[in-house]
């Protein structure tokens, strides 16, 4: 059985995380992403509000990637 | 009329589109309630059932070649993801996981069985359903662990951030964790599978449609069902990396919805 083998130090390699992180970063865009693009549809600033929801949006999410996954 | 037949014929179904992932009826019904699609899901659970009980019937100190096997994808799922992703608290995970993994596997290999060559999991409706179990438990076990309070507010708000910034991040961690991961997670096996189904027609179909184009393409459309090999193999590995990662996803929600505050 694979339990009669000596336990390993558990241990998370950079890797897995890699594949959450995406997921942050996809959020973070589609979230201040769709907050400008509501923002836009009532000002009409021709998708400049999206723009600048999304930019903002990946910083943040950046700034969380690095909060949940930094070094402690 | 098989496909072959009816792209030799000159009949040809091109280009290939997403018609040619609604297979007819198996019984020529009009509705389609058993098509190759139900009758590979059912294959792959039998198929699966079937090769753990043979594998574990007469369990040996020193295994046989079956037991090795399925105590091989029984110890990846249970150390290799369970343990390693969440700790010794995720090891009541390794049987879940592994199920889930194998089915996966399974099914994603129909894509590449002669005679089958379509997977399930081309279908949105079936990694769809996948990750409704996966949402519903890593939600329930952070429940179950946390409570209810504790669990929205330890997935929602991240650990030392600026209060003004808490609500900002709140937003993308409720995206992130409440709507996202289950699409994220269907999509990425189920968009696998439809473009590598869909290449695999290009290169084989390409390689007819130049044939009928003129007797000058021949040699180009050889190429393309060389391609067609290679991109096989590469299917192959992508069936299975697609079950690994879908397996590894679940096991670092289960691990987010179980970890202590720190």
């Amino acid at each position: 059985m694979a339990g009669d083998q000596p336990p390993k130090p558990p241990q998370s390699s950079g890797a897995n995380d890699g594949w959450t992180m995406v997921g942050y970063l996809i959020s973070g865009i589609l979230v201040f992403g769709g907050i400008g693009w509501l923002v836009d549809r009532g000002l009409h600033a021709n998708g400049i509000p999206i723009a600048v929801g999304a930019i903002i949006g990946a910083i943040l999410s950046i700034y969380l990637v690095f909060k949940r996954y930094g070094s402690t | 009329m098989s496909r072959a037949a009816l792209v030799l014929s000159g009949d040809l179904p091109w280009p290939p589109s997403v018609d040619d992932f609604y297979l007819p009826d198996l019984f020529g019904g009009n509705s389609p309630w058993f098509t190759k699609f139900t009758l590979m899901v059912w294959l792959a659970v039998a198929a699966i059932i079937i090769f753990f009980l043979v594998a574990y019937r007469n369990p040996k100190m020193v295994p046989s070649k079956a037991q090795w096997i399925a105590e091989s994808i029984y110890g990846f799922n249970r150390e290799g993801v369970a343990r390693e992703m969440i700790g010794h608290e995720g090891l009541r995970f390794g049987p879940y996981l592994t199920t889930l993994f194998c089915f996966i596997a399974v099914t994603n290999v129909f894509a590449i069985l002669p005679l089958f060559q379509i997977s399930p999991n081309s279908h949105i409706a079936f990694p769809a359903m996948l990750a409704v179990f996966t949402y519903v438990l890593y939600i329930y076990q952070g429940i179950a662990k946390h409570g209810f309070g504790k669990f929205i507010k330890q997935s929602l708000i991240p650990p030392d951030v600026p209060w003004w910034l808490i609500p900002l991040l709140m937003l993308i961690e409720f995206a992130q964790t409440f709507l996202l991961r289950p699409f994220t997670l269907a999509l990425r096996l189920f968009a696998n599978m439809f473009a590598g189904h869909i290449v695999l027609l290009v290169f084989t179909l390409g390689g007819f449609a130049l044939l009928n184009a003129s007797a000058l393409w021949a040699p180009v459309s050889l190429l393309s069902w060389v391609l067609t090999v290679a991109l096989t193999f590469l299917e192959a590995l992508i069936c299975m990396l697609q079950a690994y990662v879908f397996v590894l996803l679940t096991g670092s929600y289960l691990q987010t919805s179980l970890a202590e505050e720190h």
